[in-house]
Parts: C-alpha cells; sequence; structure tokens
C-alpha cells in the first residue's frame, strides 16, 4: 500500500504519505516534497500512517528540509509514527528536523 | 555285641590319634609352606596307619595329581585323569574306599605299578571333603606286615581327611586371594601409567575432546592430542588388537610412537606409514592396531587425517546431517611399506567423532551390537547440545547398553558452535522486491523471539543494504539476483547479503559522518548504526560480493 498526496491544510501544504516508504517509490515522495516547497511556503509532511520508511525516503525528507532552509520556508514532519521515529533517531535526524504533533500552533 | 576288648582297642587307638589329630590340625592350619608341611603330614599318617606308602591326590581342573607322597617311591606329579583310578572313585563317589586286592578291583590304575616298581597289595583312600565337595584324597598303601586294613583304620584314614582338607581348602583360599591382591595391585598400576600417557583435559572450550573407559583395568586403547608450533592441533586415537597386558604393553609402545611422529608435523598419510614401519619391527605375530591420525586446524576449520583399519569417522552438523569417512588405510603393523591415504573435511558448523569399536560393539538389550548406524543415530539426537555435554550424554547412553570392549571416544568440535539457519532466499534486484524481503526477514526474526523494536531495525539494516546493491553494485533496478540468508550461530545472528555484480571496492563504501546532514549515505550508516560488525568482500568464489553483518542477541528481555 502505497499513499502519497498532497493537500491543504490552513495555511500549509501538507503532503501526506502512507505505507511503506522504500527505494521503489522513495523518488516520487521526493517529487512530491519538492512541488509542494515550489508551490507553497510552508510544507508539512505527515508521516502518521507511514508503517515504514528506509534511507531513500529519509533522503527524501532531508532533501526537502535543506531545500526549504536554502529559501527561507517552512518544513515540518507532521505526527510521525513510531517506525518513523526509530529510524530519525538511528539516523540522529530527530533533532535536526522540526517535529510537531499538530498544524495548529505551529507558526507557519 | 562284646565291646571290651575293641572299646579298650579304640580308646588305645583314640589317645594315639587325638594328639596326632591336635597337631596335624595345627601345623596344617598354620603353615606358610603348605607342600613342606603336606610333605610331613603324609609321613606322619603313613607311620600312623601303619602303611607302607601314603599319597595326597588333588583336583586340578581334569586331573588328580598327587602333590605329597610317603614311602618307598615319589610319586608326587602322578597325575591321573579325575575318575581314574580307586582314588578317583573315591573322590566321584565323595566316599572312603577300602579295597583288599587292589589288582582284582576294575578301577585299580597297575600300570602305575608297572612303572614305579611299588607292588600295591591293599588300599584304603578316604576323599578330602570340603563345604564345595571333595577337593582331592588321602590314600594310604599296604598294611605293614602283611595284613588289611580294617574298619577301624578307614575310621582314623577319615578322621585325619578331615583337617588335611580344611587345611588345603584354606591354603588354596588364601593363595586365591593373595593372586587376586597382586594382580589388582599390579593391574592398577598399569592402569596408572597408561591414564598417565593420555592428554589432560583442556578447557576454555578447547575443540578437542575425549575419553577413554576402559572395560578392564586396563586398556588396549588410546588416544592422544597436543598442540604444534603453527597452531594446528594433533590428533590421535588408536585401538590395539586383543585386550589385557599384551595389548597394553604394545598400546604404550603405539602411543608414544604415534606422538614421537606426530610433533614433526608430518602430513597424516607420512605419520601413519612411519608408525607402520616403526611398529613392524617389533610386534608380536598376530598383534595389530588400528589407529586414526590427523591434524585439526582452529583457523580454517579444517581437519585432515589417515585412518588405518579403525571405524568410520562421522562428521555431524547441527542439522544432524551424517556423513561417514570409512578407513581407507589397513591397520598398522602388518606389513612395512603400506600407503595410508589422505582424508578431510571442514568442520564449519558440524562437529567429527572418532570412536573405537568398543563403542559400536556396545550390545543393546536385545543382544544386537549399536553399529555405526546406532551410533549415528544417538549423535544426531545431539546435535544441539554444547560439545562436553554432548560427549557426557553419549557415555551415558553407551553405559546404559552393555560394554563389552574398551570404549574411547574423540571430539573435533568445528569452529561455530550452534548454528541454526533462520532465512534463505534469493530475489530479483528490483526496488518492488524489497516490501516482500523485509516481510520474509521480520517474520523470521519474530519467529526466534527478536523483540520488534531490534527487529525493525535489523529489517531496516538489511533493506538499505539490498538497496544499496541494487543503486550501487548493479547500478540500478535488474534481473540480476541477491540472495539473503540468516543464520544465528552463538546467539549471534549473521546477515549474509550475496550479489553476483562486478566486484565493489570495499573502501569506497563507508558510512558518512551521521552529524552531517544529507541525503547520500545515509544507508551504510542506518547499517553501521543497527550491527554489530559488518564486512563487505568478494565473493569466495570469485564472482559477486558478499556483505556479512552481525548482531548479537541479548539475554531475552535485555536491550541489546
Amino acid at each position: 500500500m502505497k499513499q502519497c498526496s498532497t493537500e491543504t491544510r490552513g495555511a500549509w501544504t501538507a503532503v501526506v504519505l502512507g505505507g511503506e516508504v522504500d527505494l521503489s517509490w522513495s523518488q516520487q515522495v521526493r517529487r512530491a516534497v519538492l512541488d509542494a516547497l515550489s508551490a507553497s511556503d510552508s510544507v508539512a509532511v505527515d508521516l502518521s500512517a507511514v508503517g515504514y520508511i528506509d534511507s531513500s525516503g529519509i533522503a527524501a525528507l532531508v532533501e526537502g528540509f535543506q531545500t526549504a532552509r536554502g529559501r527561507g520556508k517552512s518544513f515540518v514532519l507532521l505526527s510521525p509514527s513510531d517506525a518513523v521515529q526509530a529510524v530519525l533517531r538511528l539516523a540522529r535526524l530527530d533533532k535536526v528536523f522540526r517535529i510537531v504533533d499538530a498544524l495548529e500552533g505551529a507558526g507557519a | 555285641m562284646n565291646a571290651t576288648a575293641p572299646g579298650l582297642e579304640a580308646a588305645s587307638l583314640e589317645q594315639r590319634m587325638l594328639p596326632l589329630l591336635a597337631e596335624l590340625s595345627q601345623q596344617l592350619a598354620l603353615s606358610l609352606d603348605l607342600e613342606q608341611t603336606l610333605l610331613q603330614a603324609v609321613t606322619r599318617i603313613a607311620a600312623f596307619m601303619e602303611a607302607e606308602a601314603a599319597a595326597v591326590f588333588l583336583l586340578e581342573d581334569d586331573w588328580l595329581v598327587c602333590r605329597a607322597s610317603a614311602g618307598p617311591v615319589d610319586v608326587r606329579g602322578l597325575k591321573l585323569p579325575r575318575g581314574r583310578g580307586i582314588v578317583g572313585r573315591a573322590v566321584v563317589q565323595n566316599a572312603c574306599q577300602m579295597v583288599r586286592d587292589a589288582h582284582a578291583d576294575p578301577d585299580f590304575a597297575g600300570n602305575v605299578d608297572d612303572r614305579t616298581g611299588f607292588v600295591t597289595r591293599s588300599v584304603l583312600c578316604a576323599p578330602l571333603s570340603t563345604a564345595e565337595g571333595p577337593i582331592g584324597a588321602l590314600q594310604v598303601l599296604n598294611k605293614q606286615g602283611g595284613g588289611l586294613f580294617d574298619e577301624r583304620d578307614r575310621d582314623a584314614l577319615r578322621l585325619l581327611a578331615a583337617p588335611t582338607a580344611l587345611a588345603l581348602s584354606g591354603a588354596r583360599m588364601a593363595e586365591k586371594l593373595l593372586e587376586q591382591t597382586r594382580i589388582q595391585r599390579e593391574l592398577t598400576m598399569a592402569r596408572r601409567l597408561q591414564r598417565s600417557l593420555l592428554p589432560k583435559r583442556r578447557r576454555g572450550g578447547y575443540p578437542v575432546l575425549a575419553l577413554n573407559l576402559p572395560a578392564r583395568e586396563i586398556s588396549g586403547d588410546f588416544y592422544d592430542f597436543f598442540d604444534l608450533p603453527d597452531g594446528r592441533i594433533a590428533f590421535a586415537l588408536g585401538d590395539v588388537a586383543g585386550k589385557g597386558l599384551d595389548a597394553a604393553f604394545l598400546m604404550v609402545r603405539c602411543a608414544s610412537l604415534l606422538r614421537w611422529a606426530g610433533k614433526e608435523g608430518l602430513a597424516p598419510s607420512d605419520w601413519l606409514a612411519r608408525v607402520n614401519d616403526e611398529l613392524g619391527e617389533a610386534i608380536a605375530a598376530g598383534m595389530f592396531v588400528c589407529a586414526v591420525a590427523g591434524y585439526y586446524d582452529p583457523r580454517s576449520g579444517e581437519a585432515v587425517w589417515a585412518n588405518a583399519g579403525f571405524p568410520p569417522v562421522q562428521r555431524v552438523d547441527r542439522e544432524g546431517e551424517v556423513a561417514l569417512f570409512p578407513a581407507e588405510g589397513p591397520p598398522l603393523g602388518i606389513l612395512p611399506g603400506l600407503v595410508f591415504p589422505e582424508q578431510r573435511t571442514g568442520l564449519a558448523g558440524a562437529s567429527l567423532y572418532l570412536y573405537s569399536d568398543g563403542v559400536t560393539d556396545v550390545r543393546d538389550d536385545a543382544g544386537g551390537t549399536l553399529g555405526v548406524e546406532g551410533v549415528t543415530e544417538i549423535v544426531r539426537g545431539m546435535s544441539l547440545l554444547a560439545p562436553e555435554p554432548r560427549l557426557r550424554a553419549l557415555v551415558r547412553e553407551l553405559r546404559q547398553l552393555t560394554v563389552t570392549d574398551d570404549t574411547t571416544l574423540m571430539l573435533i568440535e568445528g569452529p561455530s558452535g550452534d548454528v541454526r539457519r533462520l532465512l534463505e532466499l534469493s530475489f530479483p534486484a528490483r526496488p518492488e522486491e524489497l516490501a516482500g524481503v523485509r516481510h520474509r526477514l521480520s517474520e523470521a526474526l519474530g519467529r526466534i523471539g527478536v523483540d520488534e523494536a531490534l527487529s525493525r531495525e535489523l529489517v531496516l539494516a538489511v533493506d538499505e543494504a539490498a538497496t544499496n546493491v541494487i543503486r550501487h553494485a548493479y547500478g540500478g533496478p535488474c534481473g540480476a539476483s541477491i540472495e539473503l540468508r540468516l543464520s544465528l550461530e552463538d546467539g549471534e545472528l549473521r546477515f549474509g547479503l550475496r550479489d553476483w555484480a562486478p566486484c565493489a571496492d570495499p573502501a569506497k563504501v563507508q558510512p558518512r559522518d551521521l552529524s552531517d546532514c544529507r541525503p547520500g549515505g545515509l544507508g551504510v550508516a542506518l547499517i553501521d548504526a543497527v550491527m554489530d560488525a559488518w564486512q563487505l568482500a568478494p565473493a569466495r568464489d570469485g564472482r559477486g560480493n558478499l556483505l556479512t553483518m552481525r548482531k548479537r542477541l541479548g539475554p531475552p528481555g535485555e536491550e541489546p
């Protein structure tokens, strides 16, 4: 099961991911994140329904994070699942990304 | 009945007899030199009985042998078949024989007279009775003065036979006991000497274990093992044909020859050939030695040996798979110049069992022998035990059966102890295969109780490795294969990921510093963070690469 959709949530453009993010479609995730950053100043990647993410998926997120920073835009990870949090911790990226539980109150 | 006259005479006979009886009893009972005492006793009995001659015959196997005699002819050493002659009749019937005219008696062994020149007229013979039956007879011949023996003489002889029998049976028992004690002491010393030749048990996971259970006090079996300066371990086992002292001496000789030749690190075939030639020069005809000698290299996990008529060497792996290596050379000591072909096997995840035929000849309840198959069956059932307990359990099994021969066992334990293959799969190098691989891997880890958090990390690391193979080794998705193997070895998980791509340069596959936040190179960093160790090397057959990753599992419930 793969899920990758983009929707507007208030001031935020949310990329909503679901299923297992691996090499087989991480390029699609990367494209979606970069497209969202081209179209919006505030991008959130909703990771609550992601059961697995590998380094190619994480790489897409890192690229999004670096692009946003370069352009002075906001980039947050929204409600990452336990599985995603574990990988972020393992890659020592849990302190690099801005991670939020809800978009309400998260300064765009 | 007029009892006066005989009564008086009887009293006088008894009066004469009592001191003699007392004296004989004491002398015989206290005698240190029974033969000499017996001789004196027989002489006194002859005199007392007023006989021309007297003799003591003893039963020895199926013969009645004269052990003491008094009279004109010394008949000591005279042998009659058991049951022959008047003496024989006394023993067989366990009753006194009184023969007034010997030559008229159908049982009389007249040929003795022919040989000795003695003329036997009358015979009085009393069995030497004990609780276990007669052990011989006391015989007097020819009443002096030409008279005949009568009933009183018979009773007197019967009385005199009693202390003689008692002394003789006592002496025989004492002799037997003494002999047994002496043999026992000698055997204990021989056994101690033999034991001192066997190498001491080595602790701390030493790969060679051995033991010897002698069927008797001393053994015709031996084993030996010792370290060579180059790191190899030399080992030898032997079984000398026959049992007892002969075999034990040959065993000592053969064991020292094997050690002497083995110290030089000769190839096993040369090693046995040299011992065979040496042994042949001084071995008794009909004796030979079955032996195995070889080396185990703990670094390569390979054993190499030569087998001279010894039972098949058995290799048993952790899955219970058995391979037999029967002897390819004849026993040692039969002919010089014989050839002993070399045999070898790798012992990774396996053990080598060497045992003397005492093990295969063990009898089961039905009286059949265990055989190679029986031993194999027992050994297979124990493949999951650690080496020491396995050897102990094997001995316990054998002891429940009847051990009829010397039993010697050696166990050589291969490099990796407990290996459980958990997963083996092959898939095309395409990203869409990865979800299925992760699923299978996660299942395999779940089956052995790896907790979920660790399992998730391990699955991630393997997925990262496979991703790298697809992207970098194969340069993108393709139909070529990737092979994944997972095993549990001594509490450590081992992952092997194999590809058939051109050889990678291990130096280029390095984890990036995790603090360096950029998209590439993260996969190797994750593998590095999850696994205890990993290594990328060209595959052994020269094609492709093999990535090995290891993770030690902590005790249950403990966070690794």
